[in-house]
């Protein structure tokens, strides 16, 4: 038999030296989310880069509503599976279209599309996917391009996690052993991402791949927050799993916090 | 010279340019290149590429590549869009695409199961222009690099070691969609989606012929560690060692059984009464003949619905007044779900249900059924049916002109015939007997102790309410060694 292995690594390892020269972006003042952003100094790298602004001082805060009469949530049937169904002994309900007693609508999510200048630099905490009870948590996520992404399995069943992706790679990897984690990540911006499980098909979430921190996922309030934005006139988009996407232009200055609301309705 | 490098135990005689080609095999063989494949590449030249793909391609894969061609939707599954770049038979990692090597191999293999062909007719360098050519319809193989997975030397088959084979494909969860003897009949094997938006089935381990990616133990250890991209089948790369996903493909090769394909079903006189019961230890002396059996393509032309029975195998035994034949298929669900009920024989119809008819040419029946893909059809002869069904638990024989008529009920005069039936992990088995000449329903078949008979099996699975499956015509055969005396008898 043919001996499959990597390509030898003497020889790869030998490029991978010569071609990366000069150092990479310093990693000062890194926090998670959307707080900061880094700065990175004018480097010797091949590629140039554009120097990020200073860190911005505004913020947005975001509120989404649903317009109308809720509907009602499915039951998910898990009897596909004891595992699951054991770790449910109250009926279970669709995550798609959650809103509370006040109209306000969670898992929208909301990031800046465009008017930002500059790079930022992935924060090095990983942001995580966990399968717990035959559901994926969160529903709805937001990540960096090029920052970890951690999917753990909770349960003692077997999932295959099956990620959909356009523009990134997909993949398809199984993880039938509790407490197994995979670590990926995504290389392109991607609104949004969609994971299944084939074992357990009423399983889904969906990532939104952006290539700055300013994104937010809406909580069970219908709140998220995009704060340490430059000053500036910014795009925005809200997506929603059921409801589609919506659009809105904001200006703000710098240290100005300005509202917005979506308001998303049945078709 | 190239061939010291395709054998590299073989002794060679042993001059300068042998060494030095030797040498140079050795080391790309270091580096993980196959040395004869390389030797034997000719520059990509897209042109000849296309000339090729359009000769012998584009009929299934289209003009374009995109899996749409003239007879695409008369296949399933579905001839490959290349244009989306994704790759079910790889050795490489989930989410990378397939190695030059892996195109190569699956051009000139085909997939068997398939309507993919080999393609060992086409020389060598035509396989290899047409591997660049489809490198060139998808971005992904500028975009990623394959990136192939860790693999173990084999173990060979003397010291695989099943039993931890065994103990894997429990642990990894394999019979969530295989089942737990891999008949396909797992709790999550319905509601398969493919990345083409086709519904799929997980394979049935038992029937390796059945399995596109090829049976062998080296096949199936590779599905196991890069997954099936594009269908259910995920990577297990993260999950098992190179060395156990041996072990677990040796178990899963060791569930495969070995299918005696034949189109003439020769039938094994017993003395005395026939078996009725599928457990009757009498069965063991009846001779299995396997058929596969193929889904009736739809109105417009079209497979709309993956096959969950492909094959029944056919037993058969007779004395001097009757016939009996023993079925066996595998069916991933039970339809309907419990045994019938009383109340169910006399309702007679209500939910999709499993059945299962044999068919025979009635006595002095003119007229020819080519196929029974096309059956019934106009001037098409009626057919002698002995339609079995999951709610009723029962056999019933009528010559009939449709199907409909049968499995509705409506057509004339059913005769009640000897039957029994049991289902146990994703398997049917049927037993039905019959008079070798009955004398009703009028017209019955005459099975002829001397000559052939044609006969045909048409199946249905309750799971899969839109699809029923034929058999090719089969000559069944009671016994050639009559001599004078006993037909004087």
């Amino acid at each position: 038999m043919t001996h499959r292995r990597l390509s030898s690594s003497i020889p790869l390892a030998v490029l991978v030296a010569i071609g990366c020269g000069g150092k990479p972006p310093s990693a000062s003042a890194k926090t998670e989310g959307s707080m900061e952003v880094a700065q990175a100094p004018a480097t010797s790298a091949p590629k140039a880069s554009v120097p990020t602004p200073a860190g911005g001082t505004a913020a947005i805060p975001i509120t989404a509503k649903f317009a109308g009469p809720a509907p009602a949530r499915d039951v998910i049937k898990m009897s596909a599976d004891p595992v699951c169904q054991q770790q449910h002994p109250t009926p279970f309900h669709s995550e798609e279209v959650v809103v509370d007693d006040q109209g306000r609508l969670k898992n929208v999510f909301v990031y800046v599309k465009q008017g930002l200048t500059g790079t930022f630099p992935a924060p090095a905490t990983a942001v995580t996917l966990d399968q717990a009870g035959c559901w994926y948590y969160p529903h709805i996520l937001g990540i960096q391009v090029n920052q970890p992404f951690e999917i753990v399995n909770s349960d003692a069943t077997l999932h295959n996690v099956n990620a959909k992706p356009t523009l990134n790679q997909p993949f398809n990897i199984a993880q039938p052993v509790k407490g197994m984690k995979a670590k990926k990540a995504f290389t392109k911006p991607e609104v949004m991402v969609k994971f299944k499980c084939n074992v357990h098909p009423w399983m889904n979430a969906y990532a939104g791949v952006v290539d700055h921190p300013f994104f937010g996922v809406t909580d069970e309030h219908g709140s998220a927050t995009l704060s340490g934005l430059p000053a500036g006139t910014y795009t925005l988009e809200a997506w929603h799993e059921k409801y589609g996407t919506q659009t809105q232009t904001v200006t703000v200055a710098a240290g100005e916090t300005k509202a917005v609301e979506w308001t998303f309705k049945a078709q | 010279m190239i061939m010291a490098c395709m054998h590299p135990n073989a002794s060679v005689t042993t001059t300068h340019l042998t060494r030095a080609i030797g040498v140079a095999c050795a080391g790309m063989l270091w580096f993980g290149v196959t040395c004869p494949a390389w030797a034997d590449r000719p520059t990509p030249n897209l042109e000849t590429g296309q000339v090729a793909y359009l000769q012998s391609c584009a009929r299934c894969h289209g003009l374009s590549g995109r899996g749409d061609g003239v007879d695409a939707k008369r296949f399933y599954p579905r001839p490959r869009d290349f244009a989306l770049g994704v790759y079910k038979f790889r050795s490489t990692a989930s989410g990378t695409p397939p190695t030059d090597e892996d195109l190569f191999q699956t051009i000139t293999r085909g997939l068997p199961g398939s309507n993919m062909p080999d393609w060992q007719h086409l020389d060598e360098p035509v396989r290899w222009q047409l591997v660049s050519y489809l490198k060139s319809l998808s971005p992904i193989f500028q975009q990623t690099q394959p990136a192939p997975v860790k693999v173990a030397n084999d173990p060979g088959p003397a010291h695989a070691d099943r039993a931890n084979g065994k103990a894997l494909y429990e642990k990894l969860g394999c019979a969530a969609c295989h089942g737990m003897s891999g008949r396909a009949n797992g709790t999550s094997a319905s509601g398969l989606v493919d990345d083409w938006g086709m519904p799929i089935r997980p394979a049935d381990l038992t029937q390796g012929w059945a399995s596109r990616g090829g049976s062998d133990p080296q096949s199936v250890m590779l599905r196991v560690l890069t997954g099936i991209d594009g269908a259910g089948m995920p990577s297990y790369a993260d999950a098992i060692s190179p060395e156990d996903a041996w072990h677990l493909a040796y178990y899963v090769t060791s569930l495969q059984e070995t299918p005696h394909w034949n189109l003439v079903a020769h039938a094994r006189r017993l003395e005395g009464a026939l078996p009725s019961s599928v457990d009757d230890p009498r069965w063991a002396a009846a001779e299995r003949t396997d058929v596969p059996v193929r889904n009736v393509v739809n109105a417009s032309g079209e497979w709309s619905a993956p096959p969950t029975v492909k094959a029944v195998a056919v037993e058969v035994v007779y004395n001097d007044e009757a016939i009996a034949f023993r079925f066996t298929w595998d069916d991933p669900t039970q339809d309907p779900p419990a045994p019938p009920s009383e109340a169910a024989r006399q309702a007679g119809r209500g939910t999709p249900h499993d059945g299962l008819a044999l068919l025979l040419k009635p006595a002095g029946s003119h007229g020819d059924v080519v196929t029974l893909q096309a059956w019934p059809s106009a001037e098409a002869p009626p057919l002698d049916l002995c339609y079995w069904s999951a709610d009723t638990g029962e056999v019933r024989e009528t010559v009939a002109a449709d199907f409909d008529g049968v499995i509705g009920r409506t057509a004339p005069h059913p005769v009640l015939v000897k039957s029994g039936a049991g289902y146990e992990d994703g398997r049917w088995r049927m037993v039905l007997q019959r008079p070798l000449a009955p004398r009703e329903p009028e017209g019955a078949a005459v099975i002829a102790l001397d000559s052939f008979t044609s006969m045909a099996m048409a199946v249905w699975d309750g799971g899969n309410p839109s699809a029923r499956a034929v058999s090719p015509w089969l000559d069944l055969s009671l016994g050639s060694y009559t001599t004078e005396k006993q037909r004087a008898r």
